[in-house]
Order: structure tokens, then sequence, then C-alpha cells
């Protein structure tokens, strides 16, 4: 299962989200966004515009699904936890 | 402007700005818009934290769950208090985007952090616009809900809100007089009956909202789309 988390490393439901996966010992991929800087930043961005349609964190891609925002509900089933 | 530091950025606030200069400041800005801060206080606290450190790189009170793009009309958007650029999403949802505020009929704010259900269209929402006493007797304003453009009016005890754009050749009706329940264009004059949005003119009638008072606020029905 890919499991990527995009959060801000200033944002206090991207750390309840990065906690939450931790917690259930999932593997996932983490791009910290606001600590990125130059091309990274604005290519990371714009990713995040593609997928989630807007600039509000965390979001998190588990196996093509999106979910904006932490939904604990919406993450434990796509997890299947 | 990028998030990297850059110590020759504007700083908006005052050196030593605190977590209680903050709520200070905000707090009776929040509530002509109908929210207060949310009830779980260490919450609102790490909020507002993360808030200053932004503060001290980029020079102003950003919402710690976005990111600026660098285009400053996009990011005064996410400027905290983001509220009036979100009036019916964050009326729906009861609270501003990360929850630090909370719509001031709700009790328990714990119930709203976290879950972030984006409302569905269609849905019909009250969107706090203002305090009833706010608008004093036969004053008009104008008001942004989304993408509409709203007359706000205030006619004795009661309060209407119909389309902004005359349809005659757009004048922002809120620049206009008010007569009794007529209000006049300022362009040309031509006249609308606040109550039900008519005008003498054929096919030219504006539209009305619905407007509830509750709670001492002043809240505009839009439908969601």
């Amino acid at each position: 299962m890919a499991v990527k988390l995009y959060a801000l490393s200033t944002c206090p439901y991207c750390r309840m989200t990065r906690k939450y996966l931790e917690d259930n010992e999932v593997v996932f991929d983490l791009a910290e966004v606001d600590l990125l800087e130059g091309q990274e930043r604005a290519d990371t961005i714009a990713e995040v515009k593609a997928l989630s349609g807007g600039t509000s964190f965390p979001v998190v891609v588990i196996d093509g699904e999106v979910v904006v925002g932490f939904n604990k509900k919406k993450i434990k089933e796509l997890l299947v936890l | 402007m990028s998030g990297k530091t850059d110590r020759l950025v504007r700083q908006r606030f005052a050196p030593g700005t605190t977590t209680e200069d903050l709520k200070a400041y905000m707090a009776p800005f929040v509530a002509t818009l109908g929210y207060k801060f949310n009830t779980e206080d260490e919450f609102v606290d790490e909020v507002l934290a993360s808030e200053l450190e932004i503060m001290e790189k980029t020079g102003d009170v950003f919402c710690p769950c976005r990111i600026r793009t660098g285009d400053p009309k996009e990011d005064a958007k996410i400027v905290c208090p983001c509220i009036p650029f979100y009036l019916e999403q964050f009326a729906a949802m009861r609270k501003c985007w990360c929850g630090l505020f909370i719509r001031t009929d709700v009790e328990d704010g714990a119930e709203l952090i976290g879950v972030i259900e984006e409302p569905e269209d269609g849905v019909p929402v009250d969107v706090p616009v203002c305090r009833v006493e706010d608008l004093a007797d036969g004053q008009v304003r104008h008001i942004k809900i989304g993408k509409r453009d709203i007359a706000l009016v205030r006619v004795g005890e009661e309060y209407f809100a119909l389309s902004n754009l005359c349809r005659h050749a757009y004048g922002p009706l809120s620049d206009g007089v008010l007569d009794g329940c007529y209000l006049m264009c300022p362009w040309h004059g031509w006249r609308y009956d606040v109550r039900d949005g008519s005008t003498d003119h054929p096919d030219a009638d504006v539209r009305t909202y619905e407007v509830v008072m509750r709670d001492g606020l002043v809240m505009v029905v839009v439908t969601l789309h």
C-alpha cells in the first residue's frame, strides 16, 4: 500500500495525522511542503493543488485516494485498520 | 514572497507580540462575523503559537494549515482570521478551516477538531454577515458571500438582502440611497423594492435572499454551489 502525507511543519492537524499514521505503524512518504525551497517547493505545491484542488493541509494519498484534512474515519477505512 | 527566512520582510505586528495579544485583537473582530475562539484552550494556544512562528518568518499571521503561494492577492486570503473569504464554507462546517474559530452557537468545539467534511452542493446554509446592531436603520452595506455580491439593507428592525448589481448598467446598489423600502441605484436612479427585489422596469427584478436573525446575528441564507 502506497501512502503519502503532504504536511506543513506548522499545522496541528498535520501533526495529528502524522502521529496517527505512526501509531498505527503505517509506512508513508512525508513531504513537509513549507520546509521545501525553490523549484521543489513550487512543484510540490502544484502537486497538492492537482490532488486536492486547494492548498489546505494535511493531504493524505492512500493508493491514489485523496483525503484532505485529518479525517481519521476516512483514513482508517482506506488503510483498513 | 516565498516561505524562506528573509529578514527584510515587512513585519505587520509589533516585536514581542504574544498569543494573548492575538486573542485580544481577533476575538472582537470574529464576533462581528458570528464566531468565537474554540472552546479547547490548549488547541487554541497551539494554533496561535504556530501563527507566531510563521509571523516571525513571514511578517504576518498566516493560517498554519495552508501554504503561501507567493501571490499576494491569494495569500491575503489565508491571513488569520480568514473567515470573510470563506463565509459559506465555514458557516456550513461551523468552524474555520483549522478549527481555531467556531460559530458562536457551538457549545463544544472539541468535536469540530480534526474532522473536516467539506459541505455538499445544494445545501442551504445560514451565513452570519454581521451583528444586528452593526447597521443603523436605513443603512446599506455591500457584502460578498463566495462570488455573490449582495446589498444588505436595514429598514427599521428588519434586514433584507438582494443582489448588489442593478440590472440596468450594473451599478452597485449598496452605494445607493434608501427611500423607505426602496433602494435607488447610485448611477441612474433605478428603484428596487428591497423586500422582493422588484422594479418598475420590465424584466429587471433582482434576486433576493432570505435573511434570518438569531442570537443577535444577521444571517443570509445561500445555497452552496
